[in-house]
């Protein structure tokens, strides 16, 4: 049974300095329309992200970080070795990530299925399950689309619900929150005395104003044959001239939603060391380069294809879900507009 | 004027490819946002009509030579360099002229195109929340369109990068043929980085690292600066590894701190880097403090005399040495 309720947006700072006992919360800040996820640190801080069009960086840095220490080795003066599980993550096990779009939200989902997987899967990352298990997403739908989103053309909406527990509609003076999944119903439930009821011109105001959300999202790529175009185009001669301008560096995988791919590193002194995990890019010659020298993907043609592929051809493979939700922000950060729209419709008109 | 010179970049190109001087010529196209170029490789003449000159033609084009004439990995066998036509602004030749001098370029199979900037707008001058539409270029003036259809005008020099308006080489110091611009833009007084400069020691270093700290380490500003050609950059050897892998402000100090300071005496002040990070990190104000000691203390500008030997392979008995002790 889905749930909704109301929030007036002046009783959110309450409503978030009770929860903050328990939870750390997560929220878009800054300024100027440039804004990133950060720990809510005050909670009588205006919030200031109703009108935000998206983060630079996606919130996945929430649940899985640029680097994080796995866990650290000794070794002392009589040779015995020692691991100690990383303990400087002193933050509170609970997360409430409140504001996310619903393009960044449906990612998470993804990145669910690379790093947890199906119910009793063999092989779960522990260290996103950690921070992921008790998070609680809250997802805002977007009101404010930009020329570069394309989620419409990626199974995606402003208003899609996948990989939120609540969802959030700003209607004006209040907020109106709707249930997704089981956890976002526990949560509304404990909440309850900060929420009142709906009332049927709310849901009519919330209506209208995503519908002309959708209709604001005017850029289309079709999606339909990238898939199949990719199976027999490893060899095409169309990867040669599409990587040419690509500079070779990390922004669009960095900022990516989806993107996942990791390194793990040993950062080693005389007799101590950590085991670290940072994120890696395909764009990167070092992601591919073996201990020999040998390197299977030399060049930026090598790289590109894979990251193409990889989005596109294996990702549906293996998670039957193309790997981009079309949130466009390697459309606005590519320092040469390599744009991936342009790609995907490339792609689809191939022979 | 735009229009112009557009017009006559298409014909000298064309004319290059109909007298099979060139195999590929890099310049500009359309980009798909507004208020956008982007890159464009040309290998054949019924392309030439993507080619356009406008104020977002603002890579540095030059990034791309080194990896056309040095291509990874090694081949055994010799490879056949390709002859390349290229536009060049003032900074792209600069740095055209750096890595000549650094062995990175076959010169002679380079045609360089000049063109006298007018300086290159920046689209990161336009608040992140007003979502640009569409724009258009006529006579000196940029009109933007807003998602609300609402138009708003703007002087051409409003929307110029901080590195143009203080650019004072906007003529290509090497071409092959040159393309005028007419009215010739005056430099501006050269102002950047002098805040900085004024600044303690103690606030300067807690400005870099303020700044810094925003680094996500996508490496954007290695990869679009011209300089940066290393077949493999020192932040990403592991035989020793140099620096660790984390966002850690202390690893992305030691990678900014060595890659900016490797540009000394070759920094040529494009922008380069500036217009790729991600973050808005404005990592002119230390290239450019560099810049200034070059200019300042050895009187050298990176990239404007060809037969001048590079600043850090040259010693001269008057070189001053003031700075070994004075930080």
């Amino acid at each position: 049974m889905i749930e909704e309720k109301i929030i007036k947006k002046n009783r959110l700072n309450a409503m978030l300095q009770e929860l903050s006992k328990e939870y750390s919360i997560y929220i878009p800040a800054g300024e100027n329309g440039d804004f990133r996820f950060c720990e809510l640190r005050d909670t009588n801080d205006e919030l200031v992200f109703w009108d935000y069009r998206n983060t630079r960086i996606s919130p996945k840095e929430i649940l899985f970080p640029h680097s994080e220490i796995l866990y650290e080795f000794s070794r002392d003066e009589s040779h015995q070795f020692s691991i100690s599980q990383n303990n400087d993550d002193q933050r509170k096990m609970k997360n409430v990530i409140l504001g996310i779009r619903p393009c960044d939200a449906r990612a998470i989902g993804f990145l669910d299925r690379v790093f947890i997987g199906e119910p009793n899967e063999r092989f779960v990352d522990p260290y996103y399950l950690k921070r992921r298990i008790h998070t609680i997403i809250i997802s805002l739908a977007c009101n404010r689309p930009q020329i570069s989103c394309f989620c419409t053309s990626l199974n995606g909406r402003p208003d899609g619900e996948e990989g939120a527990d609540i969802i959030a509609f700003d209607i004006g003076e209040e907020i109106l929150l709707k249930t997704v999944t089981e956890k976002g119903k526990e949560f509304i439930k404990e909440s309850s005395k900060w929420l009142g009821n709906v009332k049927k011109s709310d849901i009519d105001k919330k209506n209208k104003i995503f519908k002309e959300s959708a209709k604001r999202i005017n850029s289309r790529v079709s999606v339909e044959k990238v898939k199949e175009k990719l199976d027999d185009s490893f060899e095409a001669d169309f990867w040669n001239e599409i990587h040419r301008k690509c500079l070779g560096c990390g922004i669009c995988t960095f900022l990516c939603s989806t993107c996942h791919c990791f390194d793990i590193t040993d950062e080693t002194s005389a007799d101590r060391g950590k085991r670290i995990k940072c994120w890696d890019s395909c764009m990167y010659p070092l992601f591919t380069l073996h201990a020999s020298g040998h390197n299977p993907r030399p060049n930026y043609k090598e790289r590109m294809r894979q990251r193409i592929m990889h989005k596109f051809n294996y990702c549906p493979e293996n998670f039957k879900e193309l790997f981009c939700v079309g949130c466009g922000r390697c459309i606005r950060n590519c320092p040469v507009n390599l744009d991936i729209r342009e790609v995907i419709n490339q792609v689809s008109q191939l022979k | 004027m735009m229009k112009e010179i557009e017009t006559r970049i298409k014909e000298v190109v064309k004319d290059l490819f109909t007298q099979n001087k060139i195999d590929l010529f890099i310049g500009y196209s359309k980009g798909s946002l507004p208020l956008t170029s982007s890159p464009c490789f040309i290998t054949k003449s019924e392309d030439i009509e993507k080619l356009v000159w406008n104020s977002f033609c603002s890579n540095n084009l030059a990034v791309y030579l080194p990896r056309i004439f040095n291509p990874q990995p090694r081949k055994k066998e010799k490879i056949e360099l390709p002859r390349i036509g290229i536009l060049a602004k003032g900074c792209d030749a600069r740095s055209i002229v750096v890595l000549i001098k650094e062995h990175q370029i076959a010169r002679d199979n380079v045609f360089i195109l000049g063109i006298v900037c007018q300086g290159m707008g920046d689209r990161k001058k336009i608040r992140n929340d007003i979502e640009i539409t569409g724009a258009e270029e006529k006579n000196g003036r940029i009109t933007i369109v807003d998602e609300n259809k609402k138009e708003i005008e703007l002087k051409r020099e409003e929307l110029l990068s901080d590195c143009c308006i203080e650019c004072q080489h906007a003529t290509p110091p090497i071409h092959d043929i040159l393309i005028e611009s007419g009215n010739q833009r005056p430099a501006a007084p050269k102002g950047g980085g002098r805040d900085f400069e004024k600044k303690s020691i103690e606030d300067r270093w807690n400005l870099f690292q303020e700044e810094i700290s925003k680094c996500i380490r996508c490496y954007a500003c290695r990869q679009a600066c011209p300089n940066c050609y290393c077949r493999e950059c020192f932040a990403d050897q592991t035989k020793p590894r140099w620096i660790g892998v984390t966002d850690h402000i202390s690893d992305v100090m030691f990678y900014q701190i060595g890659r900016i300071f490797h540009q000394a005496g070759r920094c040529v002040d494009c922008g380069a880097c500036v217009r790729a990070c991600p973050m808005g990190i404005d990592l002119r104000v230390f290239t450019h403090k560099l810049v200034r000691d070059a200019k300042e203390l050895f009187d050298y500008e990176a990239g404007v005399f060809l037969e001048e030997g590079l600043l850090l392979a040259t010693f001269k008995p008057e070189d001053k040495q003031e700075f070994i002790s004075e930080p």
